[in-house]
């Protein structure tokens, strides 16, 4: 087993009168049990130049992987203000990571296509993205061509 | 406009043969801009007690604003118990969607799951706030779970 930590503080000191301070600090656990993470892609960075859609991570046909507790991280390294990519699950739109955004999200995939995490950039004149799965699934690759 | 600042940090030192420190800051702006958001739903605490599947967020009017669909929202979802065995589903879609998975239409009742958030799990995404794009969750138990989130949006 690993022990993976992650964590998330979001401050503000004027989107109130009062100040947002939260914090947190969680373990990356195999579902239902405190045992760690033991696999990951690796923090992937690539450059893209097409707005055609992406599987970032693919659900591999055969393999089910609902039951289990995998981590998602994607970010967008984009300077530009005015680009985004937009990240879906299978066919349905999570949202939009503008340049600098980034986004952590738990991943119970469930069915070949239906579950695949996909990006689309706004633009083709070329985007820095990168993304990282950590995870015990049976099977997942990085990068392919939309399905 | 205001300043919303989110850092995450991921690490590890066993999980490759090679140490993994992570750490990221975004400044929560408008799309297109480098101006702040400025809206929020306020930090929403809630105690689920059934294994029905509830909408957390919907779309559209709502008593703390109007969500612009499409643009830089963001959401962020906490389950504050303590449990490794206990969850929450966090879905998008429609509470009223069939049991199965399905692809998600522009109508209809219908969802895709994301995954578990387990006790003192928690998760930031973009949040697109279009039809049918409600965020869902759905306990793995009838005990009492209490989840907290957040909206920032434009």
């Amino acid at each position: 087993m690993a022990t993976t930590t992650n964590s998330l503080t979001l401050t503000s000191t004027d989107l109130f009168d009062d100040s947002l301070s939260i914090s947190n600090t969680s373990t990356c656990y195999k579902a239902g049990t405190t045992i760690g993470l033991d696999q990951t892609t690796g923090l992937t960075r690539t450059y893209l130049t097409a707005t055609t859609v992406i599987d970032l991570f693919p659900v591999v046909k055969g393999t089910t992987n609902a039951v289990e507790n995998g981590k998602v991280y994607i970010a967008n390294l984009s300077e530009d203000e005015t680009e985004f990519v937009t990240i879906n699950i299978g066919d349905a739109v999570i949202g939009r990571l503008y340049a600098g955004d980034f986004m952590w999200m738990p991943w119970s995939p469930r069915a070949q296509h239906v579950n695949d995490i996909e990006l689309a950039p706004s633009v083709a004149t070329g985007m820095h993205v990168e993304f990282m799965a950590i995870h015990n699934f049976a099977n997942i690759y990085p990068t392919g061509v939309d399905s | 406009m205001a300043t919303i600042n989110a850092t995450i940090n991921v690490a590890s030192a066993d999980l490759t043969s090679s140490p993994l420190a992570l750490s990221n800051t975004m400044i929560m702006t408008k799309a297109g801009t480098n101006t702040g958001l400025e809206f929020t739903s306020g930090l929403v605490r809630r105690k689920l007690t059934a294994t029905t599947a509830i909408d957390l967020v919907t779309v559209g009017a709502q008593m703390y604003g109007t969500p612009t669909a499409s643009v830089a929202n963001k959401i962020y979802i906490k389950n504050t118990g303590s449990s490794s065995v206990d969850y929450i589903d966090v879905a998008i879609g429609d509470k009223d969607a069939d049991a199965g998975e399905e692809l998600l239409a522009t109508g209809g009742n219908s969802k895709i799951t994301l995954g578990k958030l387990f006790g003192g799990d928690w998760m930031l995404i973009p949040f697109e706030g279009s039809a049918n794009n409600d965020i869902i969750v759905v306990p793995s138990t009838a005990e009492a779970t209490t989840i907290e989130w957040m909206l920032f949006f434009e």
